[in-house]
C-alpha cells in the first residue's frame, strides 16, 4: 500500500481551498436564510433551513461536476482539481443537513418510522406531478454518502482501484436522481418558470462541458492499430523537452516522454485515480509527475520511487529518422525498459 | 509552457494559472450570490400562516368531541336566548389528532399552543395539560345548511396548513400531510372562490364521520368534491362521500 495519502495530506493550496469553500457556504446559507427571513417573514426557518441547504448543495454538486471537464479542456483549471475531495465531501454534509431537517419536518412524530414513511407515504411511480420525489433524494444522498466516506485515498487502495472508480462514477446516477427530486418535487408545487430555467441552465452546463471536453479527446483516441509489433507514433521533434506526446496504440493512451536525449514510453493512466500521465512533467528528480495530484513514476521503469509501489505498464521503444515507433503490447506494469536515445 | 506545470503541494502557483483559478472562484461567488437572490424572487409568497411555537397559553371552555374535536368558547352575544360559542378545533402534539372523547360536553381549562391563519385558529394541546371542572355545560349549536356543491381544491392537514408549517399544502408537503392524516388529524378543504378568496371546509363523510383513511391517495392535488356545506357557529364543513372526489 501506498504512504503517499499520509504524506501530502495538508498544505497550503489545501487550506486556501477549504478556506474559500466553506466561506462560500456560508455566504450562500447566510444571505439566503437572512433575505428570506426578511422577504418573507411568514416561512418557518424549518423551510428555510430545507431549502437553503438543498439549493446549496446542487450548486456544489454543479461546481463538482464541471471541474473535471474544465481540466480536460485546458490544464490551467487543475488546482480546482486537487483538493475536489473536499468539494465533495462538503456537498454530502450540507446534502445531508437538508435531509434530515426535511425527514424531521416532513416525517418525524407521525405513527410510523420517518424513513418508512419516505417509502411508503407515496407511491404514485406512474405520475409526473405526484411522483415520491423524496425517494431519488434519499437515493441520491445514500450514493453521496459511500462516496464521502470511501473518499480517502486509504479506500482507493483498500477497495482496489476499478470498484473505486466505478462507485465515484455513480456521482453521475446521484446527479440524474437529483435533478429529477428538484423537477418532481418543488417545480411541482412552484409556479415560477424561473425555477426550471435555472436547472435547465444548470444541466446545460454539465452536459455541454462534458461533450465539449469528450469531442476534444476524440483527436486523441484516432486509434492506431497494429498486432504487436513497434508502429510509429509521433515524431522526436514534436514532443516537447521534459513533456509527453499522448497516442492510443490498440486501445490503450500511451504517453511518450523525451527528457535528457532520451524517449520512453509508459501508460498514460495514473494508478491513483486515473490521471493523464502524458499531460504531466518529468521534473528534476527524473519523475514523471501525474498532473492531478502529484504521484511520480520514473519513466525507464513505470514504477514509482520507494517507498512507493504504483507502478504503471511501459512500452518498447525505438527511434528511425527521427520518427518514435512504439511496441504496440505493453510490458508488465513496472518492466524497466531501455530508453531510445536520440 | 514549463512554468504552467503546477501542483497543489508545491508553494506557489504560477500567475498564469492563479489568474484563470482567481477568475473561476470569483464566478463561483457571484453563482452563489446570484443564486440565493433569484430564488427569492422565483418562490410563490407565503401564506400568512403562524404557529406561536413555545408560547403556551391557558384556555377555558367546553370540549365537544364529535368527530372532529372543537373547543367552544362561549361568547357575550345570545341568539334567542341561547349562549353562542366559537369553536376552535382541538390537535395533539406531532402528527396525532386530539382525542376529546372522555371530555365530551365537560368545562375544561387546558395549556396549548396557538396555530393560526386569516382568521381560523387551532389549538396544539399540551400532553395532559387537560384539567376537567366539575360542570357540564349547556352547549348549543348555530347550525345551518347552504345547500349541495361541487367545489374545487386541495385537502390538506388542518395542522400544517394552519400553520405548523409553512408551506403546509401542495406536493412538496403531500408526505407530511398524508402522515397528519393518518396520525387522525382533522382533513381540511381549502378551496377558492370566484373572487380568489380562500375558504376552509372540515371534511367529514355524509353521516358526519372522519374519513381520513379513505382520501390519503387525494391529498395536496387539485381535485373536486361534492357534498353538502354546513355552517356551524364560525365554522363550515362539507359532508361528502368520498367517492365524489374527483382529480381535476
Ligand atoms: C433523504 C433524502 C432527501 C429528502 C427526504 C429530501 C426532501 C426534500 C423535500 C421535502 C423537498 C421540498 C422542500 C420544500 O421546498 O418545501 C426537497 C427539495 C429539494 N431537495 Fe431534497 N431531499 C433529500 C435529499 C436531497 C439531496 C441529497 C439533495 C442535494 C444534494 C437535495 C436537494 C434538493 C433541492 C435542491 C431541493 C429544491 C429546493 C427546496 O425546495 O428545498 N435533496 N427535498
Ligand atoms: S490521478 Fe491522482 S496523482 Fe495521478
Amino acid at each position: 500500500m501506498s504512504e503517499k495519502y499520509v504524506a501530502i495530506s495538508w498544505n497550503r493550496q489545501k487550506k486556501i481551498y477549504d478556506a474559500l469553500l466553506w466561506s462560500g457556504v456560508a455566504v450562500y446559507l447566510l444571505l439566503f436564510i437572512g433575505l428570506g427571513s426578511f422577504l418573507q417573514p411568514n416561512a418557518t426557518i424549518e423551510t428555510l433551513i430545507i431549502r437553503g441547504f438543498g439549493t446549496c448543495a446542487i450548486l456544489l454538486l454543479h461546481i463538482v461536476l464541471i471541474i473535471g471537464p474544465l481540466c480536460r479542456i485546458s490544464p490551467k483549471f487543475l488546482p480546482l482539481l486537487y483538493n475536489r475531495r473536499h468539494l465533495g465531501v462538503t456537498t454530502f454534509l450540507i446534502g445531508a443537513v437538508h435531509a434530515v431537517f426535511s425527514i424531521i419536518q416532513f416525517h418525524a412524530l407521525g405513527t410510523i418510522n420517518p424513513i418508512v414513511s419516505i417509502l411508503v407515504s407515496n407511491t404514485k411511480f406512474n405520475s409526473i406531478a405526484d411522483f415520491p420525489f423524496q425517494i431519488l433524494g434519499l437515493i441520491a444522498l445514500i450514493i453521496l454518502f459511500l462516496m464521502a466516506v470511501t473518499s480517502h485515498d486509504f479506500w482507493l487502495n483498500n477497495l482496489t482501484a476499478p470498484i473505486w472508480k466505478t462507485l465515484h462514477t455513480l456521482v453521475y446516477v446521484a446527479y440524474a436522481l437529483l435533478i429529477g427530486h428538484v423537477a418532481l418535487g418543488v417545480l411541482q408545487s412552484e409556479t415560477s418558470p424561473i425555477l426550471a430555467i435555472l436547472l435547465g441552465i444548470g444541466l446545460v452546463l454539465v452536459v455541454g462541458l462534458h461533450l465539449i471536453s469528450a469531442f476534444k479527446e476524440t483527436d486523441l483516441d484516432k486509434e492506431i492499430v497494429s498486432v504487436d509489433e513497434f508502429v510509429e507514433a509521433c515524431t522526436v521533434a514534436e514532443i516537447p523537452e521534459k513533456r509527453a506526446c499522448i497516442r492510443t496504440i490498440s486501445g490503450e493512451r500511451v504517453a511518450i516522454f523525451k527528457y535528457d536525449g532520451k524517449i520512453s514510453a509508459v501508460s498514460n493512466v495514473c494508478q491513483h485515480q486515473n490521471g493523464p500521465l502524458g499531460e504531466g512533467k518529468i521534473g528534476d528528480d527524473g519523475c514523471i509527475t501525474c498532473p492531478w495530484h502529484g504521484f511520480q513514476y520514473l519513466p525507464e521503469t513505470g514504477a514509482s520511487p520507494p517507498p512507493f509501489t504504483e507502478k504503471v505498464p511501459t512500452f518498447n521503444v525505438k527511434i528511425e529518422d527521427g520518427k518514435v515507433f512504439v511496441k504496440a503490447k505493453p510490458n508488465k506494469a513496472g518492466t524497466r525498459v531501455e530508453p531510445a536515445k536520440i | 509552457m514549463n512554468e504552467d506545470f503546477y501542483i497543489g503541494y508545491l508553494p506557489k502557483m504560477p500567475k498564469s494559472l492563479s489568474k484563470i483559478i482567481k477568475t473561476f472562484v470569483i464566478l463561483a461567488f457571484i453563482a452563489a450570490i446570484g443564486l440565493a437572490v433569484i430564488l427569492w424572487i422565483a418562490q410563490k409568497p407565503f401564506a400568512k400562516s403562524v404557529f406561536e411555537f413555545g408560547t403556551v397559553k391557558e384556555f377555558s371552555g367546553t370540549i365537544q368531541a364529535k368527530t372532529i374535536p372543537f373547543l367552544l368558547i362561549e361568547k357575550a352575544e345570545k341568539n334567542n336566548g341561547l349562549p353562542t360559542f366559537e369553536r376552535i378545533p382541538l390537535v395533539a402534539e406531532g402528527k396525532h389528532g386530539f382525542d376529546g372523547k372522555s371530555f365530551d360536553g365537560q368545562q375544561i381549562k387546558l395549556k396549548g399552543t396557538l396555530i393560526y391563519r386569516d382568521d381560523l385558529q387551532m389549538i396544539e394541546v399540551v400532553t395532559d395539560s387537560v384539567e376537567k371542572s366539575p360542570n357540564t355545560n349547556q352547549i348549543s349549536e348555530k347550525s345551518e345548511s347552504l345547500g349541495k356543491f361541487t367545489l374545487k381544491g386541495e385537502i390538506v392537514d388542518s395542522k400544517c396548513y394552519l400553520g405548523v408549517m409553512n408551506p403546509g399544502q401542495s406536493k412538496v408537503h403531500r408526505d407530511c400531510a398524508v402522515a397528519c392524516l393518518r396520525g387522525g388529524i382533522a382533513p381540511l378543504f381549502a378551496v377558492k372562490d370566484f373572487q380568489g378568496n380562500v375558504s376552509e371546509l372540515w371534511l367529514l363523510s355524509e353521516k358526519g364521520e372522519a374519513i381520513n383513511n379513505e382520501i390519503l391517495d387525494f391529498v395536496a392535488e387539485p381535485i373536486e368534491i361534492t357534498g353538502e356545506v354546513k355552517r356551524v357557529d364560525n365554522q363550515l364543513f362539507i359532508y361528502a362521500n368520498p367517492t365524489s372526489i374527483k382529480r381535476e
